[in-house]
């Protein structure tokens, strides 16, 4: 950084400082988020609660273990990554998503409110893969400062499962000790009805 | 690691790429197999070489903020190279920056900020004047570069947009290379980033241009992309000869043009 003027060191160190506080995660939050009384409808991204009513918050210490233990399905709803509107088509666009290893990822299931159909298609996605059982563990994940996840979590509980984890720090908290797989969307979800919309929203 | 290269078809030069013991822990075979499909993108069948000798990348192994790494590439045999290409493979848009060297530069180094959008490796490629690509690579740990918002509305972020300041450093001396760093007040909005408000995403308006001369003389020209920071700092060196002013020019993706000139400390008799 010798090359910036003080005046400019100051203020990125000042963002950095900033920004690495909001990236030490949930339970770190320097505000305390209260749950909201159902789905959040707010930005998707934030602050989020240190806790989720009906399901058990998980570091990664404890998703490892769970993994070792029951093997749940881990679903994923990280948003895609957005095209650019009028990005040249001579530059590649090569999108690739690295998540963590055997999970569901369905981009943008954690918005709130999610269109009927759309939400229809969510939950027999998860019946399916849970086998129908509401007890089955199924851990749902992002990114830090995702509200995406802990949305899909409260659906989860609100819909009956009983074995529901979330997991705040997602995708950068698991690769801070484990690999991570390129992974596709979830073909059922991607062929999920769409409503016709602006750009934008619910992406 | 021998299935994995005959399953991509690989020659021995990849094999011997520094990308093998980097990304540790992560699926080797895959990030290579994209860097192949973001090479071919870029350079056609052209070949590449690795190697450390020609150009250098200098990065932190984790950076404080996805949306501002620093990145310093160094290229120790300066007079041999022409160009230099900075990919970023994990990005969506992953080709960051191409710099041609002009005759006013001195392309020992060039620093640049760039957004990064996941645990990516980072190829650096040089391109030499007998027409040689040689690359090498660096591991680095970021995500959520290329989406992260500014923090400001967007109008605060393109406030005085086009403005510019460069620094000297040092006085100038005969052969001694000057260093000097641009700055650029641009947002370079990635159209990756959602406005938390409105809920839409903030249209893409990213520098491709920046033309650096002096007098009738090149120093380099940059074809940049959305993976570079907003308000970009570039820091680059030229030879000291020459009386003319440092002319800027840089060209958005918007039609968006601004120029300004710069007087360098002159090499005094």
């Amino acid at each position: 950084m010798g090359f910036l003027s003080g005046r400019a060191a100051r203020a990125i160190v000042a963002i950095a400082g900033s920004l690495l506080l909001m990236a030490a995660g949930p339970a770190d939050s320097p505000v305390n988020v209260p749950e909201p009384d159902g789905l959040w409808t707010g930005p998707a991204r934030g602050y989020t609660p240190a806790t989720l009513q009906g399901a058990t918050v998980l570091d990664l210490d404890s998703l490892d273990a769970l993994i070792a233990k029951e093997k749940p399905v881990l679903l994923d709803v990280s948003l895609e990554d957005h095209r650019p509107k009028g990005f040249p088509e001579n530059r590649p666009w090569l999108p690739t998503h690295r998540s963590l290893p055997g999970s569901v990822w369905m981009p943008g299931a954690g918005a709130a409110p999610l269109d009927p159909a759309a939400e229809a298609v969510l939950l027999a996605r998860i019946a399916a893969l849970t086998a129908g059982d509401r007890t089955r563990a199924v851990v749902a994940f992002c990114r830090p400062e995702c509200w995406g996840s802990w949305n899909l979590g409260k659906r989860l509980v609100q819909q009956g499962y009983t074995n529901v984890f979330w997991f705040p720090e997602g995708i950068e908290g698991w690769q801070d000790r484990h690999p991570t797989v390129a992974t596709k969307p979830d073909p059922d979800w991607e062929a999920r009805p769409k409503p016709v919309r602006g750009e934008g929203a619910q992406r | 690691m021998k299935h994995l290269a005959v399953a991509f078809g690989l020659s021995l030069s990849v094999l011997t790429s520094p990308a093998w013991a980097l990304g540790a822990g992560d699926d080797d075979s895959e990030r290579l197999a994209r860097w192949k499909e973001i090479q071919t993108s870029i350079f056609g069948e052209r070949k590449l070489e690795a190697t450390e000798a020609m150009v250098k990348i200098d990065a932190p192994n984790r950076a404080m903020d996805a949306s501002l790494v620093p990145i310093t590439l160094t290229m120790p045999e300066k007079d041999k190279i022409t160009g230099l290409h900075l990919v970023i493979d994990d990005n969506p848009s992953p080709y960051a920056a191409k710099f041609t060297f002009g005759p006013a530069a001195d392309p020992g180094e060039i620093k640049l900020r760039v957004r990064v959008n996941n645990y990516t490796n980072i190829h650096a490629i040089a391109e030499t004047k007998d027409g040689k690509l040689l690359e090498t690579v660096k591991f680095v740990k970021a995500s959520g570069g290329c989406s992260a918002p500014m923090g400001m509305t967007d109008e605060e972020a393109m406030k005085g947009m086009g403005e510019m300041r460069m620094k000297f450093a040092g006085d100038a001396a005969p052969g001694k290379p000057m260093e000097a760093t641009l700055m650029i007040r641009h947002p370079n909005f990635s159209g990756m980033q959602m406005n938390q408000v409105t809920r839409d995403y903030t249209p893409a308006r990213y520098i491709t241009k920046v033309e650096v001369s002096r007098g009738s003389s090149n120093v380099f020209t940059l074809d940049g992309d959305i993976s570079i920071s907003s308000n970009p700092v570039i820091g680059f060196s030229f030879v000291p000869e020459g009386k003319e002013p440092i002319r800027v020019v840089a060209i958005d993706n918007q039609n968006g043009r601004w120029e300004h000139s710069f007087t360098a400390p002159a090499v005094s008799n």
